[in-house]
């Protein structure tokens, strides 16, 4: 038996969570900021 | 003060522990991929293949620092899970509940690589023995952590539960670490203790760069984390309304 196939499945699997787990908090914080400063835009409007 | 009492002084103030672990952050990344980079190719095309395993013994390089980083962080959870329940430091709370995620996501690369290299070696990818389901069971202490504490609409509430959560989870990592000295299991026992490793230095560099190299992604990721969650719990204070009214200009 090959154990290429393992090996590679393996690394693969890894570093897509691994990738995922790093790149939600900075899709997170782009959004959240995104938000904050249309929230500030909108209050310094108001006043 | 003491330099070092002054310090944790200092990180429980969230605007400067959003200033200093911005500035952390790119090193740990840097580090992480460096020690990445050069495990990798001492792991993957340096060391030998293992006389009885072959070379599938190369998921290990990714499988064994993805276990130790799954134990490690939830034990982590509760030390600082113990510390914000008694000392009520919401920085620990923000950190217990970043962690959490990460730890997951571990978990889950402990579990998939343990199940793709037992297909060759052992002839199945899961046996119901007690290793893997210890390790299974921590995965959903890992998502019920972080169901609990969102399941509550305020934060601090949230946080108590997750930090009691964890704490009590942790008996599980005893049961983890000894399942393979108190039952009979199909998973091989440590090979690196406190008195040393059976294994060749060949192996064993590449696993130790790889375990650091987690460790930085950990600290890197964990510390973004919680930069978004400060952000989010005090977008009212004066020091969030400074920061956006500095990037905006």
């Amino acid at each position: 038996m090959s154990h290429t196939p393992f090996i590679l499945a393996s690394y693969l699997i890894s570093a897509a969570v691994l990738l995922w787990a790093a790149l939600s908090p900075v899709i997170n914080k782009r959004g959240l900021l995104k938000q904050l400063k249309l929230r500030q835009a909108r209050m310094e409007k108001t006043q | 003060m003491n330099p070092i009492y002054l310090f944790f002084h200092k990180t429980g103030s969230p605007p400067w522990f959003y200033n200093f672990s911005g500035k952390l952050i790119p090193w740990l990344w840097a580090g992480f991929f460096l020690l990445t980079g050069y495990g990798l190719y001492l792991g993957l095309l340096v060391a030998p293949a293992d006389y009885q395993q072959g070379e599938s013994v190369r998921i290990m390089y990714v499988h064994v620092p993805a276990a130790w980083m799954s134990m490690m962080i939830y034990g982590l959870m509760a030390i600082w899970g113990f510390i914000a329940l008694v000392w009520r430091i919401r920085i620990m709370e923000v950190l217990i509940i970043s962690s959490a995620p990460i730890g997951a996501a571990f978990t889950i690369i402990a579990l998939v690589t343990g199940s793709l290299w037992g297909r060759p070696t052992w002839g199945t990818y899961w046996v119901w023995d007690a290793r893997l389901t210890s390790e299974l069971v921590l995965l959903f202490l890992y998502f019920g952590v972080i169901a609990l504490y969102n399941s509550y609409d305020e934060p601090r509430k949230a946080a108590r539960a997750a930090s009691l959560m964890s704490i009590v989870g942790a008996v599980n990592l005893p049961i983890i670490h000894f399942s393979v000295v108190w039952w009979n299991t199909l998973h091989q026992g440590s090979s690196i203790g406190t008195s040393g490793s059976s294994i060749h230095p060949s192996m064993l560099w590449p696993l130790l760069y790889m375990a650091i190299a987690f460790k930085l992604y950990y600290g890197a990721n964990l510390l973004s984390r919680a930069r978004v969650r400060l952000l989010k719990q005090d977008h009212r204070k004066r020091w969030v309304k400074d920061l956006l009214s500095k990037e905006t200009s």
